[in-house]
């Protein structure tokens, strides 16, 4: 290289940028294939980052003991004023649960989706290195009949989906990735909409697209629509934090707070196959 | 034999990054070690090791990460490139310079990403970019120099990462 020059080294560097804004951009519509030299990486660091994830939380348990010790008594004696609170509330609720489970049977309206869904449970073994995307890396892949496309949640809610697997792993997209789009609708308005992920890292998301008239309100539940899309029907997604117009004006946008903490993922259930029952 | 530290340091970096470092994560943000290792070395050898080496460096995360080829490659050159344009001008026994050297190189790279993001067709808005990552991250990156730079400086020196010059 020292031979060149520097009028040569410029136009060798050009070329290379070229090369690789070239590359990034045919690549850009391919991200769902792992070559077979990516896929072997992934396999065989897996292992130790499923070591490495666990002897950190380890550590950082170890280390933030003994802060939650402070102030642990006085956190007691509130905890213990609480409980005589919330036990006088509990026997309202329980009214209310048994008025609500009559009104669900008469809406025949199945919330509860465990039953028609079979999943495979995984261990998060990685994240995404940077901070702009957001992914998952999981201990369940090919071999474990895991594919393509396929719907990752937890009691909580939904996660994401299944992009690309490699023998032993496999890599999920969450819903809050910037590449992330899932078809959803507002549970009392079924205001349709598309949930967008804003960051990777930071777990925001927004709902565009939802028609000005059936604008939903602040607390409103957010479900997956299921509409031609790879997520079945139903599954829980977030509330409504806030709504406002869209730029364009015709339809209007909301922030969605997830049900899931992104940032405190452990492990996860991958829908390997589920069926509507419909009323 | 240095470069080959170097790499397995990179590679260090990537996994603890998709690992432990979530627990330190504010925000959701964490610190991007090897964009940091990356300019130091710029900062200590020049623009061309410096681009070079950025550039090696973000292949080996664009393979590990299995998405858009040549993101982090062309990240990590500009990232390289930058911090070695403080070579020879700044004071490089300083960590607060260090720091600050950083601050601006991540600055530099992040931007570089962003419009990377937007040849991919990812978008992202431009205020939640400066504020929800490009920002916390520069401090994020320029707070780890400020507390290690003394540990690579002697790496650098006198220990693997040196080439016998001193």
């Amino acid at each position: 290289m020292s031979g060149l020059s520097l009028g040569k080294k410029l136009v060798l560097l050009g070329l290379l940028i070229i090369v690789m804004v070239t590359g990034l951009h045919y690549s850009a519509g391919g991200i769902e294939r792992l070559t077979p030299l990516a896929s072997s990486v992934r396999d065989i660091l897996s292992p130790v980052q499923r070591v490495i994830m666990i002897a950190g939380r380890e550590v950082s348990n170890l280390v933030t003991t003994p802060a939650k010790l402070i102030g642990l008594s006085k956190r007691y004696r509130q905890l213990d004023e609480k409980n005589s609170q919330l036990e006088s509330q509990l026997l309202q609720f329980k009214e209310i649960s048994e008025e609500n489970i009559r009104l669900k049977k008469m809406l025949d309206f199945r919330t509860d989706l465990a039953p028609q869904l079979a999943t495979e449970a995984a261990a998060v073994t990685g994240r995404d290195h940077g901070n702009w995307f957001g992914s998952i890396t999981i201990n369940k892949g090919e071999n474990q009949g895991i594919k393509s496309d396929m719907t990752v949640i937890t009691p909580a809610g939904l996660v994401g989906r299944v992009i690309r697997v490699s023998g032993n792993t496999a890599e999920v997209l969450l819903i809050t990735d910037p590449r992330s789009g899932v078809g959803s609708m507002v549970q009392e308005t079924r205001s349709p909409g598309i949930l967008e992920g804003v960051t990777g890292g930071q777990g925001s998301l927004k709902m565009v697209h939802i028609p000005a008239d059936l604008t939903p309100d602040r607390g409103n539940r957010v479900i997956t629509a299921g509409l031609g899309s790879v997520f079945p029907k139903g599954i829980p997604i977030g509330t409504v934090r806030e709504v406002c117009k869209e730029e364009a004006g015709l339809f209007k946008m909301a922030e969605i707070e997830p049900y899931v903490d992104f940032n405190r993922l452990e492990e996860v259930l991958v829908v390997t196959s589920y069926k509507l029952e419909t009323p | 034999m240095r470069t080959f530290y170097f790499l397995a340091l990179v590679l260090g970096f990537i996994l603890l990054q998709s690992t432990v470092l979530n627990f330190i994560a504010i925000n959701g943000i964490k610190p991007d070690l090897v964009l940091v290792l990356i300019i130091l070395n710029g900062f200590l050898r020049g623009t061309r090791e410096g681009a070079f080496l950025g550039f090696v460096g973000g292949v080996m995360q664009d393979l590990v990460s299995g998405g858009y080829f040549g993101m982090y490659a062309l990240t990590n050159i500009t990232a390289g490139y930058l911090g070695g344009l403080g070579e020879g001008r700044l004071y490089r026994d300083n960590r607060f310079i260090a720091a600050g050297l950083t601050w601006f190189c991540t600055w530099g790279a992040q931007l570089v990403f962003y419009l990377l993001l937007a040849v991919a067709e990812v978008q992202v808005p431009v205020l939640t970019a400066l504020i929800g990552i490009i920002i916390p991250v520069s401090f994020y990156n320029a707070l780890v120099v400020l507390l290690f730079y003394g540990l690579y400086y002697r790496s650098h020196r006198q220990g693997l990462l040196s080439d016998g010059q001193y």
